[in-house]
C-alpha cells in the first residue's frame, strides 16, 4: 500500500485526512508538535495495527524535519502532505483574531512567524523528503493553499496569512519547475472554508467534507495537474 | 513641485529614479544605508539625503516623525534584494530567505504604514512599490524561492492594502523595473537604468483609481499574477 507523510495531523483538515487515509489501508506517517495531547490522533493509530506512526515535529525547527528524514531514510513516501498552517502564529482562538492584519494591527514578528510557519516550513519538508517522494509509486507533493492567497479573488483584510499563501503558491510553482524531471507532481490545495480552530463555527464547508475532498483529488492527481492550485473539490483556482 | 521619498536611493535604480526626479525639480527624501558613501546622490539637487536601514522598523518610524507635516507625492519603496546563490532547490539558506522576505515584503509595508498620512497629505498619493515578474506565477521557472515568494508576497499583501484603504483615495503601484543592468541584475541584462526608470516614472503619472492595485511592467504593461 502508497504511503502518506502528513504535518500538522492532530487537529483540523489534518486530522480528518487520517480518518479519511487510515481505512484506506494506507501507511502513515503523522506528525504534530505535541503528540503527548494528541488523543484522537493516538487512537486513529493505536487502532490502525501499526501502519500509523506519530512523530513529534516542530517544523519551523528544521533540524528536527532533517532528523525526521534520516529516520524514514529509504522509505517512499508517496504524498507529502503539508497541511500544517496557521491564520497567525500567536494562534489567539478565532473570535480574537477579528479585525487582525489590517494596516493598523500589523504585527511584524507574526507576519514573520506566518512565513516561518506556512511557507518556509513546508519549503524545508519538500526538501528534505524530495528523494522519498521521487523513490515512490505516486510522487505528489502537495501544500495546503487558500482562496485567501488567490490574488484575483482577493477582498482584503487578513495581510499576514493571505500574502503567506500567494507565497506558498509561488513556492509550489517554482517546486513544479524544478521537479517535474524527476517524476514528481507539485500541487497547492484550498481545503474551503473549513468549520476548524481556524475557520471557526460559521464557515461554510464540514471538516470531513473538506477531508474528504482533498483525498480524492490528491489521491488521483496526474502529472498534468503539476503546479496548478486546486479547490478540495476538484477545481482549478486562479492565481 | 511635488515631493518624492524614495528608499535604497544611493545605487541602482533608487539612484536613477532620484536623478531624473531632481531633473524634473522634484524635492527629494532619499535613503540609503550609508550617505558618508553616497557621493553622486548627494551632489544631486533638491536631494535631501536621510540614513536608513529599511530593516530597522524603529528607524523608519523616527523617519516619518522628522517628517512629520511633509506630504509625500510619491512613495518610492525600491529598497530589495537578491541572494540567488542561497536559492536553489535542496540548498535554500533560510536564514536569508528571512532576510529577503524582511526587505522585500516587511519593509515595504512597513514604510507604508509609517508614511500613509504623509502620503494622503498630498497631491499624488501614489505609493509604487518594486515588485519583480519573478514573483508572476505564470513566470514561475523555478529555483530562486526566496526572491519569488518574496515578491508574490508582497503583491498579494499591497492589493489587499489597495481594497483596505480605497476610502482614502489613495494609489497602490506594483512596477516591475524589467530586468536592468545594475549590480542587482548583471551586465547582461536587457536594458539600463535610465530607459527602467523612464518607463516607471510614466507608470507613476498615470496613477489613477483605476491603475490602483494593479501590476505593471516597466513600460506600462499590465502583468498577470
Amino acid at each position: 500500500m502508497p504511503t502518506l507523510l502528513l504535518t500538522g495531523a492532530n487537529r483540523g483538515i489534518g486530522l480528518e485526512l487520517m480518518k479519511q487515509f487510515t481505512p484506506l489501508g494506507w501507511t502513515i506517517h503523522a506528525t504534530c508538535r505535541d503528540p503527548s495531547t494528541a488523543t484522537e490522533l493516538r487512537q486513529i493509530a493505536d487502532g490502525a495495527g501499526g501502519r500509523v506512526t506519530i512523530h513529534k515535529l516542530e517544523a519551523t525547527d528544521h533540524g528536527q524535519i532533517e532528523a525526521l528524514g534520516k529516520t524514514l531514510s529509504g522509505a517512499p513516501i508517496d504524498i507529502l502532505f503539508n497541511n500544517a498552517g496557521v491564520m497567525e502564529a500567536k494562534q489567539r482562538p478565532y473570535a480574537d483574531m477579528a479585525g487582525s492584519q489590517t494596516i493598523d494591527t500589523l504585527d511584524w514578528d507574526d507576519w514573520m512567524g506566518v512565513m516561518r510557519i506556512n511557507v518556509m516550513a513546508p519549503a524545508r519538508m519538500s526538501e528534505v523528503f524530495a528523494d522519498h517522494v521521487a523513490r515512490s509509486e505516486r510522487k505528489v507533493i502537495a501544500f495546503v493553499s487558500s482562496i485567501m492567497g488567490s490574488i484575483t479573488s482577493t477582498t482584503g483584510t487578513w495581510i499576514h496569512y493571505r500574502s503567506s499563501k500567494t507565497a506558498v503558491n509561488m513556492m509550489m510553482r517554482s517546486m513544479a519547475a524544478d521537479l517535474r524531471d524527476r517524476g514528481i507532481t507539485t500541487v497547492a490545495i484550498h481545503p474551503g472554508w473549513v468549520r476548524t480552530s481556524m475557520g471557526g463555527p460559521t464557515a461554510a464547508v464540514a471538516p470531513e467534507d473538506s477531508a474528504a475532498g482533498i483525498c480524492k483529488v490528491i489521491t488521483g492527481v496526474t502529472p498534468a495537474q503539476n503546479g496548478h492550485f486546486l479547490t478540495f473539490d476538484g477545481k482549478e483556482l486562479p492565481w | 513641485m511635488p515631493t518624492l521619498l524614495i528608499t535604497g536611493a544611493s545605487r541602482g535604480l533608487g539612484l536613477e529614479a532620484v536623478k531624473q526626479y531632481s531633473t524634473a525639480g522634484w524635492t527629494i527624501h532619499a535613503t540609503c544605508r550609508d550617505p558618508s558613501k553616497a557621493t553622486e546622490l548627494k551632489a544631486l539637487k533638491g536631494v535631501t539625503v536621510h540614513a536608513l536601514d529599511v530593516t530597522d522598523f524603529a528607524a523608519t518610524d523616527s523617519l516619518a516623525a522628522k517628517l512629520k507635516g511633509t506630504a509625500i507625492d510619491v512613495l518610492f519603496a525600491n529598497a530589495g534584494r537578491s541572494n540567488p546563490d542561497a536559492a536553489q532547490f535542496g540548498k535554500i539558506d533560510y536564514k536569508d530567505w528571512l532576510e529577503t522576505f524582511t526587505v522585500n515584503t516587511l519593509a515595504p509595508f512597513k514604510l507604508i504604514e509609517a508614511f500613509i498620512d504623509h502620503v494622503a497629505a498630498s497631491q499624488r498619493k501614489t505609493v509604487a512599490v518594486v515588485s519583480s515578474i519573478m514573483g508572476s506565477m505564470g513566470k514561475a521557472y523555478g529555483k530562486s524561492y526566496p526572491y519569488r515568494a518574496s515578491k508574490a508576497g508582497l503583491n498579494a499583501a499591497l492589493v489587499n492594502l489597495n481594497i483596505d484603504l480605497k476610502p482614502r483615495g489613495i494609489h497602490f503601484l506594483m512596477i516591475h523595473p524589467g530586468w536592468v543592468r545594475t549590480d542587482m541584475g548583471g551586465p547582461k541584462a536587457h536594458i539600463g537604468a535610465e530607459e527602467s526608470v523612464r518607463g516607471m516614472r510614466a507608470v507613476v503619472d498615470r496613477a489613477s483609481p483605476g491603475t490602483s492595485g494593479h501590476f505593471f511592467q516597466w513600460d506600462g504593461q499590465e502583468l498577470p499574477w
